[in-house]
């Protein structure tokens, strides 16, 4: 894998020097700043909008507690950041190919699966260190507002979203290389999106694919019975791996 | 002793259109090749194969040896690639992007240092902080000779270098090819006729696909394509040429405006006559030379009555 560890450096300098380096990051500290906050004020707000209408309808609204500020944090993470991740790296590969960056780089000793590995692993160390600092921050502000119950099932949570965000990352990628369009390839992400989305309701698919990494983080920080964790987690990783060895092949046979 | 770059049969074929047609051509090491044909000729195409970008439908081509198709690494790290629109990272430097590109080529430490500063000092482009985002077509292009140049490559191929620079532009990109002469083998595809005069000392033409041509300068301009005599009159030009083709060595000749060209049989006995024919027909005479074809002859002779 000829070229490797200069590309990666490249993509990383890249990522720092680019709007790269604020989108998907500073989705992910906004949410965690802003969902325990969410949480708390929540139940307030919808209480003052009953006693507003004055129509006599009582609604008994709990006080929020920790689990709610972290399933904020997991819903706009979940859908914001996820839709960011997939905008931002539908260009991954078309977009090299587009600007002719492609054509000059990869006729020096450079392997397109180096390319394509190096994308990969920028990518996934971006998202890993957005949801750690998002998490820190989030954790944080809960537990000054709330208390530091649940680290784990959170932290665990934040995993299954570094996971999932890393499997829509190789898929990009592929779809990238496969369409050769930064637009195409948003939109067949965005449509993976809805699919995975619509097969994590039934329940034979979330037990058993990737579609169950979508919403575990929850169930996890609900205590739910019954949860399946081992098939989402294994099949997860293997449809990344897999996705990201047949962008390299796509790639890799396509004229430039 | 190798050579830089060897292509037998080589075929590309896009469904129905075939852009390279069975190519046969040897590049001799340590020349300056030009690679010549208009728009659409099949130039980028044999380019984009020699530096494994695309792959050939048949035949097949060598780069000092090494198979294009199946040693595309042995291929690359041996020669400097410059498209012919060069696509850069906008956010980088110059000097940046000649690092990484260096990088990628193995160059590190103090041979990387070395190589940046003289590089870019050749290309103009020392001291220069602008990102490469906002550099000029000329910058770009001198950018990617440098960029090009940073693994001190055996062959250097650069597709249609000049083709859209200003005069300044073609310029600075010509001197820096013809300062390359003794040192690398420089395969250079064009349409432009002077930029290979100026530059090439070996050319090949391509048409529709196929190699028409295959010589030196000087062989290509005098083998099989004969001197001219061009004679300039006061006026009476038109005289002159009726009188002139009427002889019984005047094998084809036109006129353009007080001008009368003439290929001979008999370039002596052309001489000898014209200077009594233009006196005798009480015309001026402003001038008799020796037209030497240009390259351009050669190639509207070879290509142009094509379709």
């Amino acid at each position: 894998m000829h070229g490797f560890a200069v590309f990666l450096g490249k993509e990383l300098t890249e990522i720092v020097r680019t709007w790269r380096m604020w989108v998907v990051p500073g989705i992910v500290i906004f949410f965690g700043i802003t969902s325990p906050i969410i949480a708390e004020i929540t139940p307030g707000l919808l209480s003052n909008m009953a006693g507003a209408e004055g129509q006599g309808i009582v609604i008994e609204i709990p006080p929020a507690t920790t689990v709610d500020a972290y399933l904020q944090f997991s819903n706009n993470i979940m859908q914001i950041a996820l839709i960011a991740v997939i905008i931002g790296t539908a260009g991954a590969i078309a977009g090299e190919r587009r600007s002719g960056t492609a054509q000059l780089v990869l006729t020096k000793p450079v392997s397109r699966t180096a390319m394509v590995l190096a994308k990969a692993v920028s990518n996934w160390l971006l998202l890993f260190v957005a949801g750690a600092v998002g998490a820190a921050l989030c954790a944080g502000v809960t537990a000054v507002m709330f208390d530091t119950s649940l680290l784990a099932e959170f932290a665990a949570m934040v995993a299954l979203w570094f996971l999932l965000s890393s499997l829509f990352v190789a898929l990009m990628l592929l779809f990238s290389a496969l369409l050769g369009s930064q637009a195409g390839a948003a939109g067949a992400g965005i449509g993976a999106y809805f699919v995975l989305a619509t097969l994590s309701l039934w329940s034979a698919a979330r037990e058993y694919s990737p579609a169950g990494l979508m919403g575990l983080g929850d169930r996890i920080l609900m205590d739910q019975p019954d949860l399946s964790i081992a098939w989402p987690v294994v099949t997860g990783v293997l449809a990344t791996l897999l996705a990201v060895a047949g962008a390299a092949i796509v790639f890799k046979r396509q004229e430039l | 002793m190798n050579p830089a770059i060897e292509i037998r049969g080589l075929t590309k074929v896009y469904g129905q259109t075939t852009a390279l047609g069975g190519v046969d051509l040897t590049v001799p090491e340590g020349s300056v090749f030009g690679f010549l044909g208009p728009n659409g000729a099949g130039k980028t195409t044999a380019l984009r194969i020699l530096t494994g970008m695309a792959r050939p439908t048949a035949g097949g081509a060598t780069v000092f040896g090494h198979d294009v198709v199946s040693a595309t690494n042995d291929v690359r790290s041996v020669i400097g690639y410059l498209p012919d629109v060069p696509g850069y990272y906008p956010w980088m430097t110059a000097e940046e992007f000649l690092r990484f590109a260096g990088r990628l080529h193995g160059v590190t430490g103090s041979v990387l240092d070395d190589r940046v500063a003289s590089l870019l000092d050749m290309a103009g482009l020392a001291g220069v902080k602008q990102k490469v985002g906002g550099f000029s077509r000329g910058m770009k292009q001198r950018l990617g000779v440098a960029q090009a140049l940073i693994n001190a490559p055996k062959l250097l191929m650069l597709d249609e270098p000049t083709s859209a620079l200003d005069p300044m532009g073609r310029k600075d990109v010509l001197d820096m090819i013809a300062a390359l002469r003794g040192n690398t083998t420089v395969f250079f595809s064009t349409h432009i006729l002077t930029d290979v005069e100026r530059v090439c000392d070996t050319v090949a033409i391509l048409d529709h696909g196929r190699v028409v041509r295959q010589a030196s300068m000087t062989e290509l301009k005098r083998e099989g394509h004969a001197v001219r005599l061009l004679i300039e009159v006061e006026s009476g030009a038109e005289r002159l040429l009726s009188v002139v083709a009427g002889q019984p060595w005047a094998m084809e000749c036109d006129r353009d405006g007080r001008v009368v060209r003439c290929i001979a049989t008999d370039m002596g006995a052309a001489r000898r006559a014209i200077p009594a024919i233009v006196a005798g027909e009480g015309l001026g005479l402003v001038r008799m030379i020796d037209e030497e074809p240009t390259l351009e002859d050669v190639f509207v002779e070879l290509v142009g009555g094509r379709d």
